[in-house]
């Protein structure tokens, strides 16, 4: 429950900042900003989505955590770490060949990890751990 | 690894919700255990096997191949 209450105080952080980036920034967005953007709404989604599933599970009476939710969780990070190392190795691939800001690209590639995560939880959450 | 989970619910008349109550797992994890998508630890086949009464080689079965 306790945990539940921190993902959605967390969602409304990053909402509150974002909004607040949207609305005081640079007057018109580019793509790039856009898309970050996007990004930041699906994570924030699927944040809602995890707590959600937290608060329905204490209200029915079951543990918000279980054994398979925990493989899930552990699985996730393995495969999500996996991933972004060769997600590193093509940001420096594009960094190479396309002039983009430093900050830019490292924002990108933190939105990316996070959004690698979210997949990869997503996948692993609905498909099951199966024969390990 | 098959098990007979639904087999021996329904023989029971106890409900997913009910067995995931009753082994403390959350009802998703009963869904995923009867669809053969997850192998359970030992502890908790031991404690699903225990709410049947029965042992745990008799809900759970070894595929060899």
């Amino acid at each position: 429950m306790k945990r539940s209450l921190i993902i959605f105080l967390v969602a409304a952080m990053v909402l509150a900042t974002t909004a607040l980036w949207f609305f005081t920034s640079t007057p018109k967005l580019n793509f790039m900003d856009n898309l970050h953007f996007f990004i930041i709404i699906l994570i924030v989604g699927f944040a809602v989505f995890v707590g959600y599933k937290r608060l329905t599970n204490a209200r029915r009476g079951e543990p918000t955590e279980d054994e398979l939710s925990k493989k899930v969780l552990q699985k996730t990070a393995a495969w999500s770490y996996y991933i972004s190392l060769y997600l590193w190795v093509g940001v420096i691939f594009i960094n190479d060949r396309v002039e983009i800001d430093t900050e830019v690209l490292i924002g990108s590639g933190i939105l990316a990890m996070a959004l690698v995560f979210a997949i990869c939880w997503l996948v692993f959450n609905f498909r099951g751990i199966r024969n390990e | 690894m098959n098990n007979k989970i639904k087999e021996y619910r329904a023989r029971h008349d106890l409900t997913q919700d009910d067995l995931a109550k009753k082994v403390n797992v959350r009802r998703e994890t009963i869904v995923f255990l009867e669809k053969n998508k997850y192998n359970p630890s030992l502890k908790l086949a031991h404690d699903i096997a225990r709410v049947f009464g029965v042992a745990i080689e008799e809900i759970f079965i070894f595929d060899t191949e």
